[in-house]
């Protein structure tokens, strides 16, 4: 038996490198053996993005992308398809978990300096990913076509529309219409469906591929490199599988539990997972009293509603300059490898300012994301702008205070 | 730190200041959540809306036999007493032969605990005041200016806006204020049903997922145990 099989796996590893790739990726490839939660959710996305891929191919079958039929048909999914509504809250649900995950697995590298040399294109790749995930969760809300659907799809294409100059004809070409409507529908089905999907496939390759290039990191920042056995496996490293495919599976089983707690008994989870109005079908002539955007999005929306003033003697309105300091919310996560000058990597052995840094980043984050889903007023307006500040901050002054702060020495081994 | 947390103090006040939990012109909307369990009160929640909404309101996108499959409804009440006319097939959607859109306004009824949520239909339903302003006779605490009639006046009787928010009641109706409050209880849940039909099999068998998924991690947690004693 045994001999067969190696006599098949010698016939496709001549055409195929696939025992190679096998102990390169998973039987031989070292990881540490000491990681805290804070390393599980990358496989966790793993899985979220598969409940996604899955689940979003099973509503394709019976989702219809025009003005007249989508509303129509999501209630269709929900009521006459077998198990479509379970498809559906997987899917919104997936769509929150992801972005959960997405938010702790990012803080995870800010905390333990996963994206210091040589691991920065890992970082880039995963923060293309962020981008991706944030168009693919906008382009996938406008397709229930709903009030809340229509209206925050308004608000973020009329941003497009205040860059000065080309602004309105952008909008216009990026809608395909004057207005937003189902021409702007059908071209979103196609990009939530097939691009964005595309590209978030090929970028986890890329991200994983780097990552198994440079290895995984630890809450020490120890590079376990360094002492190796007489196999030349690194002695404070086990083999990825099955030693960490094993640890990750309780892990996905207490996500699922969470996961189907919430898809079974609060799939609109209070309102912040699938809004009230999105029950209502999208209508261009009545605007929700009040458009907020679901929840993943609030820290961004909140920064971009903070912004109440432009530089009127460059010709920049409020609404221009928010949309700029929007977009670099989230483009200095991009250049965070080269902000950071520390010597070391983890937290753990950064100096104090690198610890208030991050605690300060964090509250804004958290704070930023309550004010997004809640109406404007004088004083939330005061908070939002402080916790922009509070936002932007940590990585602005990150090069002056990780350079001078005094670190405490890395240990050699884990 | 202490930035931080007075920060957060802030924010806490704030929200409970800006009052969003208003409901019309009452200061937060009566409690109710409610039960798609109870098949009873789901029967008679169907009987007050046939008896006092249908004529005006439809259920557009509730088919008449997934009505009768999840509320056990005989198939000759179902045709005799419900659909009454022959040419609606029990498969059709509940509408009535009523136009896609009201002429009178009235809206689709199918969603809509799922858009206002079940609280405020159910203070809604029970805060109809008489108000010689209005071009119905009656008006509303919680939607004001409503064009919707008071047509539950005959079974809670009519009642006066006595100070702001305050209503008292000046006839009686069929129904004591118990047995009206929960008569509109069973229309809440028969509307919240016909929001979801999912929702009796979703709550029913979510614990059963559950409980899976338990086990499950159980399992793997053993299996992990073994693993990582190798490798301590």
């Amino acid at each position: 038996m045994s001999d067969k099989k190696n006599s098949f796996m010698s016939w496709l590893d001549r055409r195929l490198p696939v025992t190679e790739n096998l102990e390169r990726h998973l039987t031989k490839h070292p990881v540490p053996k000491k990681v805290n939660f804070f390393y599980i959710f990358g496989a966790l996305l793993m899985v979220v993005f598969m409940v996604q891929v899955v689940t979003g191919i099973w509503l394709m079958m019976f989702y219809t992308n025009t003005e007249e039929g989508a509303f129509a048909s999501v209630e269709y999914i929900m009521r006459d398809v077998d198990y479509g509504w379970l498809m559906r809250y997987m899917h919104s649900t997936g769509a929150s978990a992801f972005f959960l995950l997405m938010y702790f697995h990012m803080f995870r590298g800010l905390l333990y300096g996963s994206y210091q040399k040589p691991k920065e294109l890992v970082w880039l790749f995963g923060c293309f990913l962020l981008f991706l995930l944030m168009a693919e969760g906008f382009l996938g809300y406008v397709l229930p076509w709903g009030q809340m659907s229509y209206w925050a799809a308004n608000v973020i294409l009329s941003l497009f529309g205040a860059i000065p100059f080309i602004g309105p004809d952008l909008q216009v070409w990026i809608q395909g219409d004057y207005v937003l409507s189902g021409i702007t529908l059908s071209r979103f089905f196609a990009l939530h469906v097939v691009v964005v999907p595309l590209l978030m496939i090929a970028l986890v390759v890329f991200h994983i591929f780097a990552l198994h290039e440079v290895g995984a990191g630890n809450p020490e920042g120890v590079d376990i490199e360094k002492h190796r056995d007489e196999k030349g496996m690194p002695l404070d490293g086990a083999p990825f599988h099955p030693y960490k495919t094993f640890s990750a599976l309780p892990a996905i089983g207490i996500f699922f539990i969470v996961f189907f707690a919430i898809v079974f008994f609060a799939p609109t989870g209070g309102g912040y997972f699938i809004e009230k109005p999105n029950f209502e079908e999208a209508d261009f002539l009545k605007t929700p009293e009040h458009i907020a955007p679901v929840w993943y999005y609030a820290p961004f929306y909140s920064i971009l509603r903070a912004v109440t003033f432009g530089i009127p003697f460059l010709g920049i309105t409020s609404k221009f300059l928010g949309f700029i300091i929007f977009a670099a919310s989230i483009a200095i996560l991009f250049v965070v490898p080269w902000l950071d000058r520390s010597n070391v990597q983890s937290i753990r052995y950064k100096g104090i300012y690198s610890k208030v840094a991050m605690v300060l980043f964090a509250a804004s984050f958290v704070t930023l994301g309550y004010l997004g889903t809640k109406p404007v007023n004088e004083m939330r307006t005061l908070i939002a702008q402080i916790c922009t500040v509070f936002y932007f901050a940590p990585f602005i002054l990150m090069p002056i205070y990780t350079k001078y702060e005094k670190t405490k020495e890395v240990p050699d081994r884990l | 730190m202490r930035f931080l947390i007075t920060l957060l103090i802030f924010i806490t006040l704030d929200s409970f200041a800006a009052g969003e939990n208003k409901c019309g012109s009452l200061e937060k909307c009566d409690e109710y959540s409610a039960t798609v369990h109870d098949t009873y009160s789901l029967q008679r929640g169907l009987g007050i809306y046939m008896n006092y909404c249908s004529s005006c309101h439809t259920l557009k996108m509730q088919r008449w036999n997934r009505l009768q499959r999840d509320l056990e409804i005989p198939e000759t009440i179902l045709l005799e007493d419900l659909i009454k006319t022959p040419d609606t097939k029990a498969s059709d959607f509940i509408t009535f032969g009523l136009p896609e859109v009201s002429p009178i306004g009235a809206p689709d009824l199918t969603l809509r605990t799922r858009v206002r949520g079940e609280d405020w239909i159910y203070t809604y339903l029970r805060t109809f005041y008489n108000d010689p302003n209005q071009p119905s006779g009656t008006n509303n605490l919680v939607y004001e200016g409503t064009s919707m009639p008071n047509v539950l006046a005959g079974l809670q009787g009519s009642q006066e806006l006595v100070g702001k928010g305050k209503l008292k009641q000046t006839t009686q109706g069929t129904k004591t204020k118990e047995e009206f409050d929960e008569s509109m209880r069973d229309l809440v849940n028969f509307l919240a049903y016909v929001a979801e039909p999912a929702r009796v099999t979703r709550e029913k068998n979510g614990f059963f997922v559950i409980l899976f998924f338990i086990v499950f991690t159980a399992v793997m947690w053993l299996l992990y145990r073994e693993y990582a004693k190798e490798i301590k």
